[in-house]
């Protein structure tokens, strides 16, 4: 059966041969601004539940990615097969597509090359991307390590991807990166209501511990047995890396310009007030080694950076890309998103106190291992509510007292920052189900929660 | 709701795909061992517009093209998948999953299928209007009409998001059994997120809309008119709404309340693969055991079913992603459980037949149990005689925030646009009435059903990685008697 484009008996070119040749034929024919991106990805999953192995899962994906801007008008799209045809083919259907779409009067162009990229530490390593099927004798250890701590039964996923891009724009951009990944998840269960959730992740085999977080997973889902039934009322919460993570990605999305404007952001018009207590600093660094989405670049070429949004309580910065913050009458703070400016690594600084000194400041609180399905009552005011999963524990007088089972908290973005009393000295590196941008965080105490529950 | 196409036989003509790759893929994995394999080849056309406060952002069209296939090697499932339909790479792919999957069987699972029939089909849902037949700036329209609608408005609306995409995807599953089934579904999505301002004070709503057939689904809805509703709406309602009782009451939900319960409530937990464990680190598990089936969950008046087979359904198949004919599903009947959503895998283990849940988002996905639409089958009621039958209690019409627990036992739902009632009659509006409840309470507490079908769209999230899958919930107003509202 014909094919609309013969994907056999074309002629595959090199993807920056066809990104040059898509800029210079976009730019021909009247583009303002044209950015091709071209990535190739390998990965492979080893799904397991019941402490077996249910499905192996790779993927392997190649493609250009093509933004176009004319008379402010933007139009992407992406084509998979590196021939000229094919290029001349994407080309005829973007200016189509422009013409017949309407402009976009804020759009104020992208970043002016070319730049100079240095590399980042730790964000490849060709022991992960040669793992093959040496990653089932991993996941079989870390099995076995939850096994060995307790747990009946365990379920998640070992995870490792290899990735390369390539960066061409019309404005002098040429970049290039490569990476590796690897991620594990992990939840282990001593029964059906005692169960523990931990999370790893690195760019480089050394540093990647799936042992440890089986232990920890573990640990927790033995502590959990037998949980009593939660009250609802006011608790100081100890919120674990995980869980704490959840919330710190919804204020990483909150500093982005894009959702600022939309009302979708608490932070909106707060640069240079006060949004949390004094112990909250957080940060986005496109460039931290051994980061889990390090990049040398962002998505119009722009060498990524640290950047400072949250100093000692006080909102300092939106994220930005070029056409943003020259709206914004500010310098692109390099998280570029063409359209959605967004965090690359989140990092809430650390503080000096251990879990012990942390629940010895508590004298009716609860520890929160997990959470899940946090949803927004109104994104622009903060206020959520989010479910506690896996081992909850009650603190009373400075002790851990018992499991708990069943409470959702009830509250307020802006209010859990503000209440933030004390910050643990142990930072873990956590992204996964519920962590979509990876965060860098210790356990913090917040004070003074609301918990609510069902009914009946 | 609008009337849709039915389903049609499908023309054997196929622009984007060779079929034969599927057939390949399948035969080369059996040369190198595996005991089963299916194959699905896909092409999905994507058209996508976003407006933020009046200002188009980028406007993109993309066709996503590939194959995934699946293989039993020794006793353990691989997947594997590329959008490089070469030959030769279909081979190397294949090759690299056999070999991965066959190192995993030392550890694996023993993945057996229920049996079932081989199908060969050929489907389309046909359009009315054809999405490739119009421009742009035809479906920008729709935007700019929307937020035309709500400028021209009293209220004042500062934050307005309205996104809109269409997508055409012909997808051939083929399996080593036999099986052959070609399907071609244009579908058709809106989302909104509004947010309204009156004294300092902001509410916020979003809904989705989507469709199976072409661009006539998309107008039928009226867009600008049901925008301006909405807002006016949550205006009054942040400007007048009172607190919500307290303690004690009657709810009555109206059906896009009714939807979403039955979704998070009903349609998740009986997902076979929660129950066996298979999605424990991701989506959770279940509060329902297999046990459990046969034993009353809800009051006489709860009927639910999930069924991909609704014309024109968001989450409309006839055939699903193990090439299994899909049919109506009877979650609940009469306050009974009576059966779970099951695939090939799932069903193996029970010692039962593939109901068609299997379903993947895309050519890059496995297929895993999933809700097609699931829905509280409606009553004999009028909705108004639902209202007149409660001295004292809140109608609750759509709500923003929602969320459940992962074994689905502990619901919240909280209201947006909701009023008192009082003697029978709607009174005055009311401030984030909100249902925290356990499944068990709120399914036995339902005493009526209204006629006033209705049906909503969703993109429901589960696996890992991600897979956003379309799925309509929905049903008619329902009672619910003597439940106590929390805040």
């Amino acid at each position: 059966m014909a094919a609309e484009i013969d994907l056999e008996t074309k002629k595959t070119e090199d993807p920056r041969s066809i990104a040059a040749y898509l800029v210079s034929r976009l730019k021909k024919k009247g583009a303002d601004d044209v950015v091709v991106s071209a990535s190739r990805e390998e990965a492979a999953q080893l799904k397991f539940s019941n402490s077996l192995i249910s499905t192996t899962q790779s993927w392997q994906s190649d493609k250009l990615n093509i933004f176009v801007a004319i008379d402010k008008k933007l139009v992407g799209t992406s084509i998979r097969d590196m021939s000229k045809p094919a290029a001349d083919d994407a080309v005829t259907k973007l200016l189509k597509f422009a013409a017949a779409a309407a402009p976009n009067r804020e759009y104020m162009g992208i970043a002016e090359g070319p730049f100079r990229y240095s590399g980042i530490p730790e964000t490849y390593d060709k022991a992960i991307a040669g793992l093959g099927e040496t990653a089932v004798d991993i996941l079989s250890g870390a099995i076995n390590v939850a096994k060995n701590n307790g747990a009946k039964r365990t379920a998640g996923v070992l995870e490792t991807t290899v990735s390369s891009s390539y960066l061409l724009t019309s404005n002098g951009v040429e970049a290039e990166d490569t990476g590796t990944q690897a991620y594990f998840s992990i939840r282990a269960f001593v029964d059906k209501y005692a169960s523990g959730h931990h999370v790893c992740n690195s760019r480089v085999l050394r540093k990647f511990m799936p042992e440890a977080s089986a232990e920890k997973a573990a640990t927790i889902a033995k502590q959990a047995v037998n949980p009593k039934n939660g009250t609802p009322g006011t608790y100081d919460i100890i919120f674990a890396p995980l869980p704490f993570a959840n919330l710190i990605e919804s204020v990483g999305k909150a500093s982005s310009i894009f959702n600022v404007e939309s009302k979708l952001s608490c932070l909106a018009e707060k640069i240079g007030k006060r949004v949390g207590s004094e112990n909250v600093t957080l940060v986005d660094d496109g460039r931290l080694p051994n980061g889990f989405n390090s990049v040398r670049f962002d998505e119009e070429g722009v060498p990524t950076q640290k950047n400072v949004i949250i100093d000692r309580g006080v909102l300092k910065t939106y994220l930005h890309n070029t056409s943003t913050a020259r709206r914004h009458k500010t310098k692109t703070t390099a998280n570029a998103g063409l359209v959605t400016p967004l965090p690359f690594n989140l990092i809430f600084e650390k503080g000096k106190f251990n879990k012990e000194e942390m629940i010895g400041q508590v004298k009716r609180g609860l520890i929160v291992t997990n959470v899940w399905y946090t949803r927004f009552q109104n994104y622009e005011a903060g206020d959520f509510s989010t479910i506690p999963r896996d081992g909850i524990f009650l603190i009373e007088n400075g002790k851990v007292t018992a499991p708990v089972k069943e409470l959702r908290i009830s509250d307020n973005l802006i209010h859990i920052l503000q209440s933030i009393a004390a910050v643990g000295k142990d930072q873990e590196a956590l992204f996964g189900w519920e962590v979509e941008i990876p965060t860098l965080t210790p356990p913090v105490l917040v004070k003074g929660v609301r918990v609510t529950k069902s009914a009946e | 709701m609008r009337a849709v196409a039915k389903p049609v036989k499908a023309s054997k003509s196929v622009d984007a795909l060779d079929l034969d790759l599927a057939r390949f893929a399948i035969d080369y994995a059996g040369k190198i061992g595996a005991s089963y394999a299916d194959a699905r080849l896909e092409s999905t056309q994507v058209n996508g517009f976003v407006l933020k406060n009046g200002i188009p952002q980028i406007a993109g069209f993309d066709r996503v093209s590939g194959i995934g296939i699946r293989v039993v090697m020794g006793r353990t499932l691989g997947f594997a998948c590329t959008n490089d339909l070469a030959r030769e790479n279909i081979r190397r792919v294949v090759e690299k999953a056999a070999k991965l999957t066959k190192a995993a069987s030392r550890i694996g699972e023993q993945t057996e299928f229920s049996d079932a029939k081989p199908e060969v089909a050929n489907y389309e849902v046909k359009q009315k209007v054809k999405l490739a037949d119009l421009e742009p700036k035809d479906k920008l329209k729709v935007l700019f009409d929307s937020e035309k609608a709500i400028k021209t408005g009293k209220v004042n609306v500062p934050g307005r998001f309205f996104s809109m995409s269409d997508f055409y995807t012909e997808r051939y599953f083929a399996n080593s059994e036999g099986s052959r089934v070609l399907s071609k579904i244009p579908r058709t999505d809106f989302w909104y997120f509004v947010t309204v301002e009156e004294g300092g004070r902001t509410a916020q709503r979003y809904w989705q809309y989507g469709a199976a057939g072409g661009f006539e689904t998309i107008t039928g809805y009226n867009f600008p008119e049901l925008l301006a509703a909405e807002v006016k709406a949550t205006h009054i309602n942040l400007k007048k709404a009172g607190p919500a009782p307290k303690g004690k009451v009657d709810v009555v939900v109206a059906p896009q309340i009714t939807g979403i319960m039955v979704h998070e409530s009903v349609g998740h937990p009986y997902e076979a693969d929660r129950v066996l464990g298979r999605e424990a680190a991701q989506a959770g598990e279940s509060f329902i055991s297999r046990e459990m089936i046969g034993t009353r969950i809800g009051s006489e008046t709860v009927n639910i079913v999930d069924d991909p087979t609704i014309p024109g359904s968001f989450g409309y198949y006839l055939y699903d992603d193990e090439g299994v004919k899909a049919r109506e599903r009877w979650l609940i009947k009469k306050g009974m459980i009576t059966e779970l959503l099951h695939n090939r895998e799932t069903a193996a283990i029970v010692g039962d037949k593939s109901n068609g849940s299997a379903r993947a988002t895309g050519y890059d996905r496995e297929p895993i149990v999933r809700m097609a639409n699931t829905v509280f089958k409606p009553g004999d009621h009028k909705e108004g005689e639902l209202i007149e039958s409660v001295k004292f209690g809140v109608y609750i019409k759509n709500f923003m925030e929602w969320n459940i627990d992962d074994k689905r036992l502990n619901a919240k739902y909280s209201g947006a646009e909701a009023y008192m009632i009082r003697n029978g009659k709607l009174a005055e509006p009311v401030w984030r009435p909100t249902i925290e409840i356990s499944t068990p309470k709120l399914w036995s507490s339902v005493d009526a059903a209204a006629d006033n079908m209705e049906y909503h769209a969703g993109t429901c999230g589960k696996a890992e990685p991600m897979q956003a899958i379309p799925v309509w919930f929905g049903g008619p107003s329902l009672r619910i008697r003597n439940i106590k509202l929390g805040t």
